[in-house]
C-alpha cells in the first residue's frame, strides 16, 4: 500500500536505489520503461520492489483510442504486473494511438458520452485482465473539443461510477488546464467526488507564451502547492508522487521535492 | 456529434501531416489560429519524442553528428517511419536502412553499420536473463557426438560484419572512454558479436572464423558443419578459443 510522499525513479537514480537506501515512502516507474524481457532495468526494479511500496504507471496503453487496446501491449502490462506485483496500477486518461500510427503522447479526450462509454469499456478489458482496480490520471492539455459536452471533472467522476476505477488526481495538470483554458482549479477539484483518489501526482510546468507547458522539468510551482493543499483538505492524506523526467535533478532536490509534499500532509492530515 | 474514431482520425492526421492542420482545428474549440499553434505544440511533442527515443537507441550515431543534425536525421526518419508500439524503446528499427537511402549522409558511410551495431546492442539491453551455462555438460559428450551437437545461444547475442571498424567507433564514443580515440577508418573489414554476459551489454571482436562460426551455429547447423564454413573462409581458426570466449560471456546457453 502507498503511502506518504514518493518519487518517480529514473534511469540516472538507478545506482543510488542499489547502492543505497535512499529516504523515499515509495517509487513510481513508467511501465513502459520495465516491458523488456530481462536486463539490468528489470533487475533494478526486482531490487526496489522488494524494499519499498512499488507503483506502476502507464504512459502508451491509449485506453482511449476509438479502435481498441493494443492487444500486445496490454499482454506485457499483463507480464509486468504479474511480475512486480504492484501496490498501485495507474493510466492516462487519454488517446496515443489511431491505427497502426503512435503518437506517444498523451493526447486529450473530448468530453461526451461516445468517449465515456468507449473509455469505461477499455477500463473494464484492463482491469478484467489485472483483476484488480487501477487509477486513471487526468493529463494536461492545449486544446479542447469543440465536440465535448462535459467537464474534464464530470467525466472523471462520470468515469469512478461507471468503470469502477480509481482516480490518479495530478494537480499540476489541473493547474495548467485551468490557466490554458480559463476555468477555476479549486473548482474542478471540488467537482470530483470525495473518496475517488487514491494517488496524487505533482510536477512542475513551464510557461511559453499564454500556454502552461507541463513539462515535469523543474520544482512544483507556488500556485500548485497551494491547490495541493486544496486537494488534500478535500480528499485526505491521499499519497502523492513527485514527477520530475526532464532534466531529471540529483536525487537530494527530488527528495527535498517529496519532503515538501510530505510536510504538507503532516500539516494538515498529522 | 461526431464518433470518437472520426475525431481521433482528425487530430491524427494533422500530427502526421501539417497540411491537415486547419482540418483539425475546426474540431477544436476557439480561434482556428491558435487552434492550429496548439496543434503545432502536439506535433513538436511527437518529433520531439521520436528523437529522445531515436537518440536514446543511438547515442553514437547522435554523437557523431552532433544534436543539430541529429534532429535532422530524427525529423526524416519520422516523417517515413511512425512508430507503432506505445513503447517507444522499440521505435528506431529502421533507422539503419534509412541512413544508407538518406543522401545528406553519404560522406559517412560507415554510419549505417555503426546503426546496426547500435540496434543489437539496444536490444540486447532488454533481452531475457538467462541461465550460465553449465561447462560440464559440454565437456561430458562423447567424442563421436561432437560433430551433431547443436547450440542455443543467449538472446541478446548477435553478430555483426562491416567493411568499417565501427566496434573500435562504438568504443571511442562511450561515456567515459578515455584513452587514444582516433579511429582508422581505412584499418579493413570487422566482425564483431554484441553480448550481453549478465546485465552490461559488450562488443567483442571477431576473427573471420568466429564470425563464421558463430554465424552458421547460431542459425541452427550443427558443430562440423559450422566448423566446415568457419574453416573455409579462416584456415587458422580455432574453435576451442572461439567457445572458450562464449562460455566466458554467457552467449551458449543450452546444448543439444
Amino acid at each position: 500500500m502507498l503511502r506518504g510522499a514518493g518519487i518517480g525513479l529514473r534511469g540516472p537514480h538507478f545506482d543510488a536505489f542499489l547502492e543505497g537506501r535512499p529516504d523515499t515512502a515509495w517509487l513510481e516507474v513508467h511501465s513502459e520503461n520495465f516491458f523488456g524481457d530481462g536486463g539490468f532495468d528489470l533487475h533494478v526494479l526486482d531490487h526496489v520492489r522488494a524494499r519499498y511500496p512499488l507503483s506502476l504507471h502507464g504512459v502508451g496503453l491509449s485506453i482511449g483510442s476509438a479502435d481498441g487496446l493494443r492487444a500486445t501491449h496490454l499482454d506485457k502490462l499483463v507480464r509486468l504486473v504479474d511480475r512486480v506485483q504492484p501496490a498501485m496500477v495507474s493510466e492516462h486518461l487519454c488517446w496515443g494511438a489511431f491505427g497502426d500510427r503512435h503518437f506517444n503522447d498523451l493526447l486529450p479526450m473530448p468530453f461526451t458520452g461516445a468517449a465515456l462509454a468507449v473509455v469505461s469499456d477499455r477500463i473494464d478489458q484492463v482491469q478484467t485482465r489485472l483483476r484488480r482496480r487501477i487509477l486513471i490520471e487526468n493529463v494536461s492539455s492545449y486544446v479542447q473539443w469543440r465536440d465535448s459536452v462535459m467537464t474534464e471533472s464530470e467525466f472523471l467522476a462520470a468515469l469512478v461510477e461507471r468503470a469502477g476505477c480509481g482516480l490518479l488526481l495530478d494537480v499540476n495538470n489541473i493547474y495548467v488546464n485551468a490557466c490554458n483554458h480559463g476555468f477555476d482549479a479549486a473548482a474542478a477539484i471540488d467537482a470530483i467526488p470525495p473518496g475517488s483518489v487514491h494517488e496524487i501526482h505533482l510536477a512542475g510546468h513551464l510557461t511559453s507564451g499564454d500556454l502552461l507547458i507541463d513539462d515535469h522539468g523543474s520544482t512544483v510551482a507556488p500556485a500548485v502547492w497551494a491547490l495541493y493543499e486544496h486537494t488534500l483538505r478535500r480528499f485526505g492524506a491521499v499519497p502523492t508522487l513527485i514527477e520530475w523526467d526532464t532534466d531529471v535533478p540529483p536525487l537530494a532536490d527530488l527528495l527535498g521535492e517529496a519532503a515538501k509534499a510530505q510536510a504538507v500532509m503532516r500539516s494538515l492530515h498529522g | 456529434m461526431a464518433d470518437l474514431g472520426k475525431l481521433q482520425g482528425g487530430f491524427a492526421q494533422a500530427l502526421a501531416d501539417p497540411h491537415a492542420v486547419p482540418a483539425a482545428a475546426q474540431l477544436l474549440t476557439g480561434d482556428a489560429a491558435i487552434a492550429e499553434d496548439r496543434l503545432a505544440i502536439y506535433r513538436g511533442n511527437a518529433l520531439a519524442n521520436a528523437r529522445k527515443a531515436l537518440s536514446g537507441a543511438y547515442p553514437v550515431i547522435n554523437r557523431l553528428v552532433g544534436d543539430e543534425f541529429f534532429e535532422g536525421l530524427a525529423r526524416e526518419y519520422q516523417r517515413r517511419f511512425h512508430s507503432r508500439s506505445g513503447d517507444l524503446n522499440e521505435y528506431g528499427d529502421a533507422f539503419a536502412g534509412f541512413l544508407e537511402s538518406f543522401p545528406p549522409v553519404r560522406e559517412l558511410p560507415y554510419l549505417p553499420d555503426v546503426a546496426r551495431l547500435e540496434w543489437a546492442v539496444h536490444r540486447a539491453h532488454y533481452a531475457a536473463d538467462v541461465q550460465a551455462f553449465d561447462v560440464a555438460r559440454l565437456a561430458a559428450v562423447a567424442p563421436a557426438r561432437q560433430a551433431d551437437l547443436r547450440f542455443r545461444f543467449n538472446p541478446a547475442v548477435s553478430v555483426l560484419a562491416s567493411r568499417y571498424p565501427v566496434d573500435r567507433i562504438w568504443d571511442v564514443n562511450q561515456p567515459g572512454f578515455a584513452g587514444e580515440a582516433s579511429v582508422d577508418i581505412d584499418a579493413g573489414p570487422r566482425q564483431m558479436m554484441v553480448v550481453r554476459p549478465r546485465f552490461r551489454v559488450q562488443v567483442r571482436r571477431l576473427s573471420f572464423g568466429g564470425y563464421g562460426w558463430i554465424d552458421a551455429a547460431a542459425r541452427g547447423r550443427p558443430l562440423a558443419q559450422a566448423l566446415e564454413a568457419a574453416l573455409e573462409i579462416d584456415a587458422g581458426f580455432d574453435l576451442g578459443d572461439t567457445l572458450a570466449m562464449l562460455i566466458a560471456d554467457n552467449a551458449i546457453i543450452d546444448i543439444e
